[in-house]
Formats: structure tokens, C-alpha cells, sequence
């Protein structure tokens, strides 16, 4: 067995036997013509043209007829490549002037067109480079009449690995018995990847090595919630994936059947289950569900990739039109969270290369130390509240100390103010909480906890702080636990510190999700549990099938238990109890 | 002649779809119509080339219009811009 990690395109599990798309054929020598020959040469290109048009137009109106017109445009973007007037004279000169034949005018063109690509370091418009090719595979095709297509001939539901997969073959998988494919190259961005979403094929993409480990006929697993392709899976790994792969499947039938029912354990103690939310990612399935509100918008997308610091109008619109979606519900806003990995490309003082970043300046420590930042989020939040019925809640990350939450609320009352005196003022009170995700946040909670309207726990940096273990070391991984006491003893601290000054606690971050760990969690009696889209009716099903009462007391016998082991046999033995 | 400098006010920047409009209106012109970002000219009406600059959000571009309508092809274009290419962000 062989496990590689790459990046998860299209969610999903697929399991099947390996094909690998043949390596690129697509290179030539230099072919000179002769003159009599130009004539002949340019009219073949020209008739390869209006083909592969033709043929593009008729993939983009079953695309458009299948999944929509934000599909159909990629084909729209294609026909203007082709049609790219520096193509056509490039094409044009090398064959009437340099006598190349019309495939190898084709190849060096195409070379040329694409090298400038390479030199771009943004992912994203790197990409495009694929675009190029992927109209220029389609000319060579009908240049050279080779209609044989490696994926027609494939019968069997398979996994493609390929080193690199372009739109145009992604299209064609699913007709072709492609149940899901990997790629060595490629980014989560890609078109490829997206398409591959719509599709509904599980994909992992950028595994470096994967189209020279897979041999075909191989066992593969891929993993597209997680981005790892399996390779001869053992039969443990095996029967484990089959069991995530049939959970999945349950989705949809979910859907239909809990989407409109209460989030409620069986005994009726009710809970909230929030979603986190994401305006990039959002798709038909999301904005058919019912959800309690909106858990946690990460807003650190918005100051990624740009030059300059937001402004507050840009930053209006985008919380504009996410509040909007939630209507009257709560919308938890998350302000920035920059520092460690999340480093923004303008310039900032008290940034710099930090050797320990989890430890250094992130957060809110990174926004205190630039108070314009602050203020500008705070200002756009308020003016969305100004402006919408939702309830607006402003959450601060990374907080370790009362202080910063002092600082914080003084900034918002300033701002508070500020709007007041314009005659402004929000249509539902804004509420303001914290991430507990520091451990010494967890243990004076009592001491900040009456400046917070309510708190969520951020249960990845919790456990990572709490046990000391960076996730992405190799040589520790394995000791980030959920199991071990000290989170749960840390948590029920959280808990029971919050409530008793009556205020709400939910959990974000993966463990919310973890259908073995939700027992643990009710029964230290959280209010509320923020999930991701995807995975929001299992849970709510998981949370719907739960006893209150019996959660309650695995969670006071986990809080007696001294270490992981007996915690992890705990819960393991009530999931078979659960779910024989 | 008409030149300016324009700055790219959508999240995404200039990727496939903004590309394509900016491709597909040049096309209607029959004036010159050039983009130079960082010393790099492309021709307006070539997505690739549009493509090619890989121009992010908040950076600048110099947009170059030259022939007999040049007046209304500097205008579609600079609407474009204005106009964030109808996205969202």
C-alpha cells in the first residue's frame, strides 16, 4: 500500500481499477514543405479549424444544456483562442514563409504561445496555459484525422491517472466509465478541477509522482475529500473507504428527506448547526439547504492577492451580499486571521518572516498592531449591519489575553459611535465573540467572558496548541490527538465557564464533523456546531440520531479517563454501539 | 492616439472570462487596440495574449487605442474595466 498526498479538486471517494492515459504524443519534427505545397498545407489548416469549431460549439451547447452556462463559457473561451487572431497569423507566416509543414507549424506555435505562461508565477493564470493546449490538441487531432481517442475504448469503470489532464478530456470522462481521476500537475483552480465538481468525479490533483507509481490494473482509492490516492490499498484501508464511500452516497437521499427538519437529538434537545460559509465555493447544492445561520466566513481570502489593503466598500459588498444570503439569521463574521500561513502580498510593517509562525504574529495581534486594518473591517461589518436584518456577529480569532479583547470592543464601540453620529444605525444588535483556540484563553475565559456575547471553539489550533504538535511535521503528526483528556477536560472548562454567564458556545473546525467524536461533544453540551456545506446533513442526521442523555454520560466518563487510549476505546465502542 | 492607464478593480483580475470580453469587443473595432502591463504589449483582440499578462486585482494597465474609431473602442473597453467585467467581486 502507497499513499501520496496531493490537493483535493472534487469532493467524493472513488474505488476502482487504474488506467493511465498514454504520455503526450505531441511533439514534431520540423517538417519543411515545399512551395507548391503551401497552398495545400494552409487549406488543411483552415478546414482543421472550422472542424475543431465546430466540434467546439457542439461540446459547448451539450455542456450548456448539461451543467450551465458558467461551464459553457470555458468552450465559449476556447473558440476565441482558436479563433485568436496572433494564432492564426502565426500559424499563416510559418507555413508560407518558413515552408513548415501545417503540424509542425501547429506544434512550434503553440510552443510559443504557451512559453510565456510558464514564466508566470500565479497558479491561476499559470493554468490558463492548459487552455492553450487543450485547443491545440484538438487542432492536431482533425489536422491528422486521428479520431481513435484513448478514453473511448476504456469499458470498465475506471480511475484515470494522467499527468496531466486537459478540460476537453475532463468533459468526456464521465460518458467514458471515468469514475474518478488524478493528476501529477494541476491546482485546485484549475478548469479541469471545476469541472470535475460539476461532474461529481472525485479528484486529486498535484501528487507529483502519481502517473509513475500507479502501474495500470492497480487498486486506487481516491480521496477527494482529503486529496490522498491510495495505491493497493490494504483490505482495513480498503473496507474503511467503502463504508466513507456509502455515507457519501447518503447525501443526497438526506437531502430530500432531513433538509427541512429540526436539528434535534432523539430525546429533543436541540441544538444549532451553523455552516461555514464560502461566497467562492458556493454551488446549487449549497443554497438548497436549510441551515441555522452562517457559523464562520473566513475573510482572508479578501486580503490574499492584492497589491493594497482592502478598502471598506470592498470589503461592504462582498459581507453585503453574504449577509443577504442569510437573510434574518446569525452571520458570523471572522475578522482576519492573516499571519502564519496566511501571509497578504501588500506590504505590512510588523510582518516579517516569522520563524515559529503559529506562535508569532497572527490574528488579532497582527490587527492591533495595525489599527487601520481593524478599524476598516469593523467599519464595513457595522455598515452591512446598518444596511440588513441579519444577525451580525463579529468574531475576533487568535485572542490570548483580556486585553486584546478590551482592545477590540473599544474599537468597535468607537466605530459603533461613529456610525451613530451619522444617524446610522444597525438594524439587529452586532454581537461580538471570540475563537477560544489558545489554550491560555481557555483557562482565564472567566476573566473575558462578560465583555463576549457568545465564543466558538477552534478546535484544529486548539488541539494543536494544547498538545503542541504542528500538523504538517511528519515527525509528530501523528500525536496531534482529539483524544487525548486534555482536550476534553479543556473543553468542558470552555463549556461550563461560558455558560455560566449564560452565553453561547459553538464549535468550529474539523472535530465538529467528525462523526465519532459528535457523541463527545453533545454530551459536554455545546450549543452550536459550525459545519462545512458538504458535509451539514450528515451531520445534522448524526446529531438526529443521537440520545442526549446518553451523550452526556460518555462525556462525564471521558472526563474521569487519564489518557488517549482509553478515551479513543471509549468512543470506539460506543460508534460500534451506534453503528454495528 | 487615445492612451491611459487603467486599474483592474475585480477580485479575480484578468482570467479566462474577463479575457474573453476584453478579446471579444476589441474584435469589433477596426483601430489598433494594444494592453502593456510591466513593459509587456499584447494585442488587445489576442485572448491569449490578454491572458498572458496575468494583470491580478488592483494593478494597472495601459490601454492604447489607435485608428479611425479609436474614440469608441477606448470607450467600450474602459467600461469593461469600470464596469468589473459583470462580476461580482
Amino acid at each position: 500500500m502507497l499513499v501520496l498526498k496531493g490537493l483535493p479538486a472534487s469532493p467524493g471517494i472513488a474505488i476502482g481499477p487504474a488506467v493511465l492515459l498514454p504520455g503526450e504524443v505531441f511533439s514534431v519534427s520540423r517538417q519543411y514543405i515545399s512551395k507548391q505545397e503551401v497552398k495545400s498545407e494552409l487549406s488543411h489548416i483552415q478546414a482543421a479549424i472550422e472542424k475543431t469549431f465546430a466540434e467546439l460549439t457542439e461540446c459547448e451547447q451539450k455542456v450548456q444544456a448539461e451543467l450551465g452556462s458558467e461551464y459553457a463559457n470555458l468552450l465559449s473561451t476556447h473558440k476565441l483562442i482558436l479563433q485568436d487572431p496572433v494564432l492564426l497569423s502565426s500559424l499563416t507566416s510559418k507555413i508560407q514563409n518558413e515552408f513548415l509543414s501545417a503540424q509542425a507549424a501547429l506544434f512550434l506555435t503553440l510552443q510559443e504561445l504557451a512559453a510565456p505562461f510558464d514564466k508566470i508565477e500565479d497558479p491561476f493564470f499559470k493554468e490558463r496555459r492548459n487552455d492553450i493546449y487543450d485547443v491545440g490538441k484538438r487542432l492536431a487531432t482533425n489536422l491528422t484525422g486521428d479520431k481513435q481517442h484513448f478514453l473511448a475504448s476504456i469499458h470498465t469503470p475506471s480511475l484515470l491517472v494522467a499527468h496531466n489532464l486537459y478540460p476537453s478530456d475532463t468533459i468526456n470522462l464521465q460518458a467514458n466509465k471515468i469514475i474518478g481521476f488524478c493528476t501529477d500537475v494541476g491546482g485546485k483552480t484549475s478548469h479541469t478541477a471545476l469541472l470535475a465538481q460539476s461532474l461529481k468525479i472525485p479528484a486529486v490533483v498535484g501528487l507529483a509522482t502519481a502517473s509513475k507509481d500507479v502501474h495500470a490494473g492497480d487498486t486506487l482509492i481516491i480521496d477527494g475529500e482529503n486529496g490522498l490516492l491510495v495505491i493497493n490499498p490494504d483490505r482495513y484501508t480498503l473496507a474503511n473507504y467503502r463504508k466513507i464511500q456509502k455515507d457519501i452516497k447518503k447525501t443526497d437521499s438526506l437531502l430530500k428527506t432531513i433538509n427541512h427538519l429540526p436539528v434535534i437529538t432523539q430525546d429533543g434537545h436541540p441544538l444549532k448547526l451553523f455552516v461555514n460559509y464560502d461566497p467562492r465555493t458556493d454551488n446549487k447544492d449549497n443554497k438548497r439547504l436549510i441551515t441555522d445561520g452562517l457559523g464562520l466566513l473566513r475573510t482572508e481570502f479578501i486580503f490574499m492577492n492584492t497589491p493594497h489593503p482592502p478598502t471598506e466598500e470592498e470589503q461592504y459588498q462582498i459581507y453585503l451580499s453574504v449577509a443577504k444570503r442569510f437573510d434574518m439569521r446569525p452571520a458570523t463574521i471572522r475578522l482576519a486571521d492573516l499571519g502564519g500561513d496566511k501571509i497578504p502580498t501588500f506590504p505590512l510593517d510588523e510582518l516579517q518572516q516569522d520563524d515559529n509562525p503559529f506562535m508569532g504574529c497572527r490574528g488579532i495581534r497582527l490587527f492591533l498592531k495595525n489599527p487601520e486594518l481593524l478599524f476598516t473591517q469593523l467599519r464595513a461589518i457595522v455598515r452591512t449591519a446598518c444596511e440588513v436584518p441579519a444577525q451580525i456577529r463579529i468574531m475576533i480569532p487568535m485572542v490570548s489575553s483580556v486585553e486584546e479583547v478590551q482592545h477590540v470592543k473599544h474599537a468597535f464601540n468607537e466605530v459603533l459611535a461613529q456610525f451613530a453620529k451619522q444617524g446610522k444605525h444597525p438594524v439587529n444588535k452586532v454581537a461580538l465573540g471570540a475563537m477560544i483556540e489558545v489554550p491560555s484563553a481557555a483557562l482565564a475565559l472567566d476573566g473575558m467572558i462578560g465583555l463576549l456575547d457568545f465564543i466558538s471553539i477552534g478546535t484544529n489550533d486548539l488541539i494543536q496548541y494544547l498538545v503542541a504538535v504542528d500538523r504538517v511535521n511528519q515527525e509528530v503528526a501523528h500525536m496531534y490527538d482529539p483524544c487525548h483528556p486534555a482536550v476534553a477536560r479543556t473543553l468542558n472548562l470552555i463549556i461550563q465557564t461560558a455558560h455560566k454567564r449564560g452565553k453561547e458556545v459553538s464549535i468550529c473546525g474539523e472535530l465538529a464533523s467528525d462523526s465519532k467524536m459528535l457523541p463527545l461533544l453533545l454530551g459536554l453540551n455545546v450549543d452550536a456546531l459550525s459545519v462545512t456545506p458538504r458535509m451539514y446533513l450528515r451531520v445534522k442526521n448524526n446529531i438526529r440520531r443521537a440520545d442526549f442523555e446518553h451523550c452526556a454520560d460518555l462525556a462525564q466518563a471521558a472526563l474521569l479517563m487519564g489518557s488517549s487510549d482509553e478515551i479513543r476505546n471509549l468512543i470506539e465502542q460506543n460508534n460500534k454501539h451506534e453503528n454495528p | 492616439m487615445i492612451q491611459k492607464e487603467l486599474e483592474i478593480k475585480n477580485r479575480l483580475g484578468l482570467h479566462a472570462r474577463p479575457a474573453a470580453l476584453i478579446a471579444q469587443t476589441a474584435a469589433g473595432f477596426t483601430c489598433d487596440i494594444s494592453l502593456t502591463k510591466d513593459d509587456i504589449t499584447v494585442n488587445a483582440k489576442s485572448i491569449m495574449g490578454v491572458m498572458m499578462l496575468a494583470a491580478e486585482y488592483g494593478s494597472s494597465l495601459k490601454l492604447s487605442t489607435d485608428g479611425p474609431d479609436e474614440n469608441a473602442a477606448f470607450q467600450a473597453i474602459e467600461t469593461l474595466f469600470d464596469q468589473k467585467f459583470n462580476e461580482e467581486f
